[in-house]
Order: structure tokens, then C-alpha cells, then sequence
């Protein structure tokens, strides 16, 4: 009698159910996301060329042997010339835009090298020394987070204070305690970075024990608000054991605040461990943007903010889907 | 039920996959980092020996190797390993031969004949002659290379040219007596002609020259690997070996910035020796057993602050003269840097045959200092600085934390709360680099303490002439004291024409030190810092008496570690 058009028809175009708005609107938030991160990687390298423009001393001289340099002004000319530099500061800024946007970073002031070729070779020691430091953290993290939640009431107060106490320490005089104690007296590790595991120990657990009296508090937060609830008594109604309910229910809500924290983290460690690169003579991205900071070598700096800015959204996306896998509500 | 166990094995899969991830790439990373440190028995064929040295410098790393661009002494450290100059000096301050085996000048000094030594080859096979010369003269000159330091002291070559293969004529716009101690400096080194052909960008990574080793690699922020050039024949005149390579066969040059780590690294056995010793350091090798000390200060003028003449407080000289009286520098010194270095009363370094001791005109005596701004009318207000026409006695004393190392910023310190008792209201801004150029630049400096090393006693020319004040076209100028006295020009002038009398031209320098101490324009403190650090078994080190860079060439075979 009818053809679907009835009242208790539902008029649905293809492509339009549930699902496919859910996909859409899936979309829709992938293109936000870039977008947010392309203005805010277009802020930092704003911001970075502003405030390098209002530091006294003229990048020039990076280019003819550093700061204070006796050069002819023939040659300080040549090189004004060569980077743009007697052109107005609008113009520069326009021209190092548009060299961005082609992925061009342009040439280093000081090293007469593509911006790109002197990073390039840190990225590796960089990364490695941030995902190792990252790792030990989280083992040290969940270690002491255990404990500071667990039935001992004693070794909880302990656990608590040694995790403020880790987060206050600083880098430095921690670098300085471990190569006192274990590479001088004890001679275990070397007190430099050697480019071998060994090398990699002491720096690694001078920027790990600050990050895990962090990492530990947020994740005892997490887990000690878990454990009060409702489902946590009954599940310890059902037989679950202590050290059971710490693991398979209440380490999840530690985990989530964890994740986020740790992509913070991740992305600090990309341009920040600079003092522990400094001590342990390792190279990295935070040393070269303290040189080139103090040289006023205006593409390094940007470049390697750039990068640190990339590393910071990188990783913000990446632990949003991690906190997304491991917590089912927020999927 | 069913559902959620579906998405939790799902979950895991996921999580395992992300984890392996993850750590692939470390175990990977480590696994390749491992070999890394393998130098340790490079080449030695018995056990108990080794012909590798680490050496662990706390100077900036150089930005490029070739000390032709720019020109600082992080340069001149490495550089000297490698390359080579026409002429050295000897621990008496005389110059000797290198490259170059004679040379003459001409009576009205502008021009000298030099000649080379015979059958020198670059490491590129190049032949060191005549041509070789020219071509680094004009690679300094050139604006392009933006040379600084080296740029400077070629600055009155006119040209170069051929007398015959291996004789070069240097013609000059001005009689310079100090060309060949220019020439002796290693940011005036002779690179191969071929090399320097090449773009800035290679001959920055790996410069060419007749050195006993030479560059193999450098990976930034880490180290230089220098290999020894088996062809090497050109020793200076006073080094111990005179023919033949050198015995070690690699120098690793790494790049440790914190003096802790730095002398940690030597004390276990990781670094064999180091630079930039500092004093603490310095002090604990002293008493440990198995580390020794290279004292070896830089040539040139000595640390010393400097009184801003040109303006208003110092323009006056008996102000000038109770800021000296009023800080007691030697107990400072003492103090500060525990013995290990001593007190200098003069303008120039204490290597500097020419320099001459003037402790007569630096006295502490803060009853003398009370005494001097009473008569120039400056007056004690309530919190204990000094006033006049309304205007308090302020001395600004900007300090660059890259030049200054922390001994001697706390130095200045204490000289500030000294000067306090005479009523001085000194202001020290601690600042990086370029900062502190930009301030000297605008003349907002009362006091200041700036090194300069140089080959010889030219460096008082630079330094203390009245054309010094003008400044170079980066806004950069050397006279900070801003003397402007026409007896001081001319000895200086008179000196930089005496090319062929030595003793006569000691003698005018010694003229014009006095002057310079008269007008009590500087105040100084020590010989320009620089200590070297060794282990025992390192045998046959000694500082180059041109700029005090180690040389490697008579060290002897090394103890395994």
C-alpha cells in the first residue's frame, strides 16, 4: 500500500546514518588539529624572529667570527647583504615565511650551513637521550607510585616524600652528585657521554629522577581517587586482592593524567635537557640553541624552536590517542 | 560481556605494537652506539701501549676550523694542530724558523724577502711555495672569508710576490715590525692554495695544511678525530723531534663545556689531557698523585680592568688614581684563585719579553684613595657613596660571563665591595656576549676587562693608541681605556716602524708602558689564564710559545689505560 513514505518511515539520505556522521565528524576534528598546529607552530616562529630582533648585538657578526668581531667593512657589508639582513625587518620576515613554507630553514649564520644540515645530526642523540629518560622515568614512576598507594602506611608517607623531594632536585646538582658518585668514586660509569649504553646511564637518570617524583604524584592522584570509589569496593567485595585492584583497575586512572604529562615532558626534553647536554658533553638540540641564542644566529634559533614546537604537537596527538586507547570512556 | 573482551584484546594488541614501537629504535640506536668508543688501541702493536690521546677542551666549539674565518682561540687551539705558520717564537720571545727557513727586510721597511724551507707538501700533495703564500694573504684580505683577528694583523700588506719559487716578497703600505710575529700567529697559518679554493663550507669542515696531524672527521658538539700526516717534515725550529711523524697516530679533540665533568673525565682516565683548567682544579691535581699542571699563560697583554678615561667619572685622573689605590687586587687574587696564579703589575703578558713589572703604580692604600677624591671634590653622602654636582660617583662595569670565568667574576666582586669603602658605587652587569659588546659599543661602561692575545708587544699599539678609539665598522673598538696622549702615539707609532733593531724597539715599548702606567688607565690583575691538565703518562707536551697551544709532535707513546 505504501511505498516507505509513511509517518513511521524515517527519511534518511545515504551516507547520513549515524555512523557516517560519526565519521565525519571524525574529519572534521582531524582538520582542526592540523589547523591548531600549523598556527601554532606559525606563532612560535613569529614570536622566536620578534624577540630575536629585539636582543641587542647584530647577527651580522655570527657570520664573520661572532660577536665583537674586528671584520673590514667590506666583508661586514657582504655578509649584511648575503642574509637579507640591511633589508627592513618586515621584508625579512616575509622572506623567511615564505622559505618556511617551501621547508626551507635557511642557511646557519655562524656554521654556513643549511639550518637542516646542522640539525639533522642532533636529532638522533636528541630523541634518544628524551624516549630513554621518558622510559626510566615511568619505571621509576610506577615503582614508587605502587608503593605510595599501597596497604603499608609507612612506606606510603616514604614513597610521597620521595617523590616531592625528586621533583624539586635540580638538574644540575644532580648531574653533578651522580658523576661524583658514580663515575668518580665509584668508577661505574664514565662522567661523560661515551656514544655507549654506559655513556647513556647517568644522563639518562639525571633528567628521569625529576621527571618521576612528577610523573609518580600525578599517577598516585589518579589511582588513590580510583581506589576510593565505589567499583573499588566491590570489586574487593568479589575477592579482588590489594595489589589485584592496584593493577587491573586503579593504574588506569593514574595512567591518563601520566600520558599527558609525559607528552609535555617529551616535548621539553626536545630543546630543554640543555644543562644535562651541557655536563655530560652529549650533543643535542638544547646545546645548539643556547649557542646559537648567545651568537645571535638568528635561522638556528628559529630552527630548532620550530622543531621543538613540532615535537610538542607531534606528541600532544600522539598521547591523546594513547590516553584514548588505554581509558574506554574517553573513546 | 562479549564486546568489551573483543576491544580489550584489541587494546592490548594495539598498546603491545605501540610499545615495541617504541623501543625498536633504542635498542637499535644502542646496539649501533656500542661501537663508538674503539679508539682506545688505535695502531699500537704491543699491549701495554697506545698511540691515541683524548683531549678535552673547555673552550666554545669553533664554528669552523679554519682560523681565517673570524678568528678566536678555540680556532687557535685545534687549528694549531694542523696547520703551520711561515715563522715561530722560541720561550725568549725570538722568532725562529718554520715554513719559512730565513727571511730579510728591507732598510726603509717596506718590504721583506722570505724564503721558504724546501720540498714542504700540504697533505693534499700541494707544494708549499711562493704562490702559497700570496694565496693566504689574499684569503685573509678578502672580505668574503670575513676574516677578523688574522685580517687585522695583515693589515698594512700591500701584495705578495714572486722573487723565485720558494722566496716570496711581501710589500708593505707601512713599515710593521711586528709582520713576523703576524705571521707566527695561528690565525695567519699557511693553508693549502687547492684547499682554499674550495667553498667556504668544506675548507670550514676540513682545512688543508702542513701540520703533524691532520682532520679526519668532526661530528659536532662531540669531537674532531685528527690522524697523523705520515708525511710530515716541517717541525718549528725549537720542536725536540726534527724530521719523521709525529708518534701518536690520532689526537681525539672532544668538546666537554663543564670544567666538573672535564676534570672528572681526566681524573678517571677517559681524557688524557685537558684545557681551561680551572683553579679548583687546578688546586685538587696538586695534590692528587698522577695528574700534572702546564702552566702556560697567552701571550699578549694581561687581564687587566681597564678606567674609562673618555668620560665622566675617569676623565679625572685623581679619580682614576683612588679606584686603583682603594681595591686591594693582590689578596683577591690570592684568594680567589688559591695559588695558582700570580699578580701582575703589568700592561703586558709576563711571556712578552718587552713586558715590564710596575707594582710602584698599583698600590693598595685605601687612606691614599680617601684622600684623592677628597681633593677632587667628591663628597661622602649618607649611604657612603660619594656625590658631586648632584651626580653620584657610579662606576659601571659591565662583565661577559663568556670571557669571565666564576673565579673571576667573584674577584670583581670583591674588588666592588673594596672600592665601597672609598665610596665608589660600582655596578656590575653580568651579560652574555653580544650584550656586552653592544654596551662597550654605546660607551655605558666606567670599568671593563677584556683579553687580548696577540703575538709580541704590538698588542700595546692596539690597545693603548689614540686611533684605537675609533671604532671597526661592526661598532667594535680596542682602546677601551680611551687614552688620547700624543707622546704614547708616537712611541707606539715609532716602535710599529723599528723593523730591524730588536733592543732599540723593547726599549720604546718600555718607553710607553711606563707612560701607560703613569696615567693609570688600566689596573692589572694576572697573566691571561691558561692551564692544561695532564695524567702522568703523558710525556713530551709542551704549549707552542707562539699563542701557548699544546703541540703534540714530541709526545711520546702512551701507557694502555
Amino acid at each position: 500500500m505504501s511505498t516507505g513514505h509513511g509517518a513511521n518511515a524515517v527519511m534518511t539520505k545515504p551516507g547520513s546514518g549515524r555512523a557516517a556522521t560519526h565519521r565525519k565528524s571524525w574529519w572534521v576534528a582531524v582538520a582542526v588539529r592540523l589547523m591548531g598546529a600549523v598556527i601554532a607552530l606559525w606563532l612560535v616562529a613569529t614570536l622566536a624572529f620578534v624577540v630575536l630582533q629585539a636582543l641587542p648585538g647584530g647577527p651580522a657578526e655570527a657570520a664573520l667570527g661572532g660577536p665583537g668581531s674586528q671584520a673590514s667593512a667590506e666583508a661586514l657589508q657582504a655578509a649584511r647583504e648575503q642574509y637579507g639582513l640591511d633589508r627592513p625587518v618586515l621584508v625579512q620576515y616575509g622572506h623567511f615565511l615564505g622559505q618556511l613554507m617551501q621547508g626551507d630553514l635557511g642557511t646557519s649564520y655562524s656554521q654556513k650551513k643549511p639550518v637542516a644540515d646542522v640539525m639533522g645530526p642532533l636529532l638522533a642523540p636528541t630523541l634518544t637521550l628524551a624516549v630513554w629518560a621518558l622510559l626510566a622515568a615511568w619505571v621509576l614512576a610506577l615503582m614508587t607510585a605502587m608503593v605510595a598507594t599501597g596497604s603499608s602506611r609507612v612506606a606510603a608517607r616514604l614513597a610521597s616524600a620521595l617523590e616531592l623531594v625528586a621533583s624539586v632536585l635540580p638538574g644540575f646538582w644532580l648531574a653533578a652528585v651522580l658523576i661524583i658518585v658514580f663515575a668518580t668514586q665509584l668508577g661505574w660509569f664514565p662522567p661523560v657521554s661515551t656514544g655507549t649504553a654506559r655513556g647513556l646511564v647517568l644522563p639518562v637518570l639525571a633528567l628521569a629522577i625529576p621527571l618521576a617524583g612528577y610523573l609518580s604524584q600525578t599517577m598516585r592522584e589518579g589511582m588513590l581517587n580510583a581506589l576510593a570509589s565505589p567499583y573499588a569496593l566491590a570489586a574487593r567485595t568479589r575477592g579482588e586482592s590489594p595489589w589485584g585492584l592496584r593493577v587491573r583497575h586503579a593504574l588506569r586512572h593514574g595512567l591518563v593524567p601520566g600520558i599527558n604529562l609525559s607528552g609535555w615532558a617529551f616535548g621539553y626534553l626536545i630543546s630543554g635537557a640543555v644543562v644535562i647536554e651541557t655536563v655530560f658533553a652529549r650533543p643535542g638540540l638544547g646545546r645548539a640553541l643556547l649557542t646559537a641564542v648567545t651568537g645571535r644566529d638568528v635561522p638556528l634559533v628559529l630552527g630548532v624552536t620550530l622543531a621543538s614546537a613540532l615535537g610538542y604537537v607531534l606528541v600532544t596527538i600522539a598521547a591523546d590517542a594513547l590516553v584514548r586507547l588505554v581509558d574506554r570512556r574517553a573513546a | 560481556m562479549l564486546n568489551s573482551s573483543r576491544t580489550s584484546t584489541r587494546q592490548r594488541a594495539l598498546l603491545s605494537a605501540v610499545a615495541l614501537a617504541a623501543i625498536a629504535p633504542l635498542a637499535l640506536s644502542s646496539c649501533s652506539a656500542g661501537g663508538g668508543d674503539n679508539g682506545a688501541s688505535g695502531g699500537a702493536a704491543e699491549q701495554n701501549t697506545r698511540t691515541t690521546l683524548t683531549y678535552a677542551t673547555g673552550d666554545a666549539e669553533p664554528e669552523c676550523l679554519d682560523p681565517h674565518v673570524g678568528g678566536n682561540y678555540p680556532q687557535a687551539l685545534i687549528g694549531s694542530q694542523f696547520l703551520e705558520n711561515l715563522v715561530s717564537r722560541d720561550k725568549d720571545g725570538k722568532i725562529i724558523p718554520w715554513l719559512a727557513s730565513s727571511w730579510s727586510v728591507a732598510k726603509d721597511g717596506k718590504s721583506w724577502e722570505i724564503t721558504l724551507k724546501d720540498g714542504v707538501k700540504f697533505t693534499d700533495g700541494t707544494a708549499l711555495n711562493w704562490e702559497a703564500v700570496k694565496a693566504n694573504v689574499e684569503h685573509l684580505q678578502n672580505p668574503k672569508t670575513g676574516s677578523s683577528t688574522g685580517y687585522l694583523a695583515f693589515a698594512k700588506i700591500k701584495s705578495v710576490e714572486k722573487v723565485s719559487e720558494n722566496v716570496a716578497k711581501v710589500n708593505m703600505s707601512a713599515p710593521d715590525s711586528a709582520l713576523l710575529e703576524s705571521f707566527s700567529q695561528p690565525w695567519n697559518a699557511i693553508q693549502s692554495p687547492t684547499a682554499l679554493k674550495r667553498s667556504q663550507e668544506e675548507n670550514c669542515a676540513a682545512p688543508v695544511g702542513t701540520g703533524p696531524f691532520m682532520v679526519k672527521s668532526w661530528t659536532k658538539q662531540d669531537r674532531v678525530v685528527l690522524t697523523r700526516n705520515e708525511n710530515y717534515t716541517s717541525a718549528p725550529a725549537d720542536a725536540q723531534k726534527q724530521s719523521g711523524p709525529a708518534t701518536l697516530t690520532q689526537i681525539d679533540w672532544r668538546f666537554i663545556p663543564d670544567s666538573a665533568t672535564r676534570y672528572a673525565a681526566l681524573q678517571s682516565g677517559e681524557v688524557d689531557v685537558l684545557d681551561n683548567a680551572q683553579p679548583d682544579n687546578i688546586k685538587a691535581a696538586s695534590a692528587a698523585s698522577g695528574i700534572e699542571e702546564l702552566d702556560a699563560p697567552r701571550p699578549g697583554a694581561s687581564n687587566r680592568l681597564e678606567l674609562n678615561s673618555g668620560q665622566a667619572p675617569f676623565n679625572d685622573q685623581k679619580v682614576r688614581e683612588a679606584f686603583i689605590r682603594s681595591v686591594d687586587v693582590d689578596a683577591a687574587v690570592n684568594s680567589l684563585f688559591m695559588g695558582t696564579t700570580k699578580r701582575s703589575t703589568s700592561a703586558l703578558s709576563s711571556v712578552e719579553p718587552a713586558h715590564q713589572d710596575q707594582a710602584d703604580s698599583y698600590p693598595f692604600d685605601l687612606e691614599a684613595a680617601n684622600k684623592l677624591l677628597d681633593e677632587a671634590g667628591w663628597v661622602k653622602g649618607k649611604d657612603g657613596i660619594r656625590e658631586k654636582d648632584g651626580k653620584k660617583l657610579t662606576v659601571r662595569f659591565p662583565v661577559s660571563t663568556n670571557q669571565s670565568i666564576p673565579a673571576e667574576q667573584s674577584l670583581f666582586e670583591q674588588l666592588q665591595a673594596g672600592a665601597k669603602q672609598a665610596g665608589f658605587d660600582v655596578k656590575i652587569s653580568l651579560l652574555d656576549l653580544p650584550s656586552w659588546y653592544e654596551a662597550l659599543g654605546k660607551n655605558e661602561y666606567e670599568l671593563v676587562s677584556a683579553p687580548y692575545t696577540k703575538v709580541g708587544p704590538d698588542v700595546l699599539r692596539i690597545l693603548f693608541h689614540s686611533s684605537g678609539i675609533k671604532p671597526a665598522p661592526s661598532g667594535y673598538f680596542a682602546n677601551h681605556a680611551q687614552i688620547n696622549d700624543p707622546a704614547l702615539d708616537k712611541l707606539l707609532d715609532q716602535a710599529s716602524a723599528t723593523v730591524d733593531d730588536e733592543a732599540k724597539r723593547t726599549e720604546l715599548y718600555k718607553q710607553a708602558q711606563q707612560i701607560i702606567a703613569q696615567k693609570q688607565v688600566i689596573l692589572p690583575l694576572y697573566d691571561q689564564q691558561n692551564h692544561y691538565l695532564l695524567r702522568s703518562g703523558v710525556k713530551g707536551l709542551r704549549a707552542l710559545p707562539t699563542v701557548s697551544t699544546p703541540s703534540f709532535l714530541d709526545v711520546q707513546a702512551l701507557p694502555a689505560k
